[in-house]
């Protein structure tokens, strides 16, 4: 596992090692070690925008020891891999280093502008993304302890939950067709759990799934 | 006392008032109520707003506590004109007067330009400033910025002539300090350093009814 002071020297290292400026910005496990919601996680999520930014940071993590991880070995299966992040690994470290697509998450203008947090490492300029975009990104997955997360950022912050309909409206227009529903059995779930959310925010989510279900096979017919 | 379900009820700026009022309390209680909250870092920053009012930023979450203050911090700390942050900025590396400066026009934006302006006033190093600007490709807008605020508030310390010289020779990237910007009050400053000057004499008026 890794904790806020491993973080932070791997971080300064990197800083230290690039030989330019590079920006990226944090999401997950990651953010929330930076939001002081965690003690640990598991792994290092960055997102960049620029290929050439991830190649630079890949280039930087192998100087310093980190060696690519098989993808399949994670991942699965040959589809998601398309999306897939490099992953780069040394001892029980992990870097998910992901190029604007996370799984079925696009990183979109509002992600940008909501950013809550900068941080810079010398030369690594890193934004922490805001509670809306992590419990958001956490929809994605099918983790158990992501569902444990999303708990903990609903039960700390004050979401704004308008936040999370717009961006599902532009996920689901822009992104993956299907967030919608993603996200509205991650709610669901998150609800079992008696996570508090608002009612009408969950129907608001079900209604743009259905809407765009309906759209999807509309299309296929014709 | 659950301090973090407290510091999600007031998060945002507050002021003690604000506290009393939210929470119906009294003053000396919404005073220690702070108190616990700092101690427990939920309290970000603190500032004076108007009549000099303590304005307390409360967050649910606790405080990074290693790190200096960036870019748009370290005006706010030291100009009288103020920026407002789009983020909170940590920065790992300290950064000087001197790289403020820099850092403030590589920015292009009218009002970050504008307040760093009285960084001038702190800086020590001349040296450095030439070598940041001149790394950055600003050394010829550091000049014609340093003139304008000299001459129009004059309450800087004087440039070393070496360094004034060895700006007026470096490259920039373009003439424009802010895109399309251009001044019709600082027209010598512009000619001597051959760049445009995004300010007028109304722009700063604000610094002069300002005491340091």
């Amino acid at each position: 596992m890794i904790d806020f002071d491993k973080q932070f020297e791997i971080f300064k290292l990197i800083g230290e090692s690039l030989e330019r400026e590079v920006v990226c910005y944090a999401i997950g496990g990651t953010a929330m070690l930076f939001l002081g919601l965690k003690e640990s996680t598991k792994d290092v999520d960055l997102v960049f925008e620029k290929k050439d930014d991830r190649k630079e940071i890949k280039d930087t993590l192998n100087k310093i020891g980190f060696k690519e991880k098989n993808e399949i070995e994670i991942y699965g299966h040959k589809e998601a891999i398309k999306k897939a992040p490099l992953l780069l690994g040394r001892d029980d470290f992990r870097f998910d280093l992901f190029l604007e697509d996370i799984i079925s998450f696009k990183l979109s203008p509002g992600i940008k502008e909501r950013v809550r947090e900068r941080h810079e490492f010398n030369r690594f300029k890193l934004f922490v993304v805001s509670p809306e975009d992590i419990l958001l990104l956490k929809s994605a997955t099918d983790r158990k302890g992501d569902r444990l997360d999303a708990k903990k950022i609903i039960e700390t912050f004050n979401i704004n939950w308008d936040i999370i309909i717009k961006e599902c409206e532009w996920q689901t227009k822009r992104g993956r067709k299907i967030f919608s529903i993603f996200l509205y059995d991650f709610l669901e779930e998150l609800k079992e759990m008696e996570t508090e959310i608002p009612k009408n925010i969950i129907k608001k989510v079900r209604d743009i799934g259905e809407k765009k279900m309906l759209e999807v096979i509309r299309n296929k017919k014709n | 006392m659950n301090w973090q379900k407290l510091a999600k009820k007031l998060e945002g700026l507050q002021t003690v008032e604000n506290i009393e009022k939210i929470l119906g309390i009294g003053r000396n209680t919404a005073i220690n109520y702070i108190y616990e909250m700092r101690k427990r870092g939920f309290i970000h920053e603190e500032s004076r707003g108007k009549n000099k009012k303590r304005l307390y930023e409360i967050r649910p979450y606790k405080k990074i506590t290693n790190g200096y203050p960036g870019l748009y911090e370290i005006i706010n700390l030291n100009s009288p004109v103020k920026v407002v942050r789009p983020y909170k900025t940590v920065v790992y590396e300290k950064i000087s007067i001197e790289e403020a400066l820099v850092r403030a026009i590589e920015t292009k934006k009218f009002r970050v330009v504008l307040a760093s302006l009285s960084l001038f006033r702190k800086v020590g190093n001349w040296y450095k400033l030439y070598n940041a600007a001149k790394k950055a490709c600003v050394g010829r807008k550091v000049g014609a910025l340093y003139d304008v605020y000299r001459k129009s508030i004059n309450k800087v310390g004087k440039m070393d002539k070496r360094v004034r010289n060895l700006l007026k020779q470096t490259k920039i990237k373009d003439r424009y300090i802010i895109p399309k910007l251009k001044s019709d009050d600082f027209k010598e400053i512009e000619k001597e350093w051959n760049v445009h000057v995004p300010f007028n004499k109304e722009d700063l008026k604000r610094y002069k009814n300002d005491r340091f």
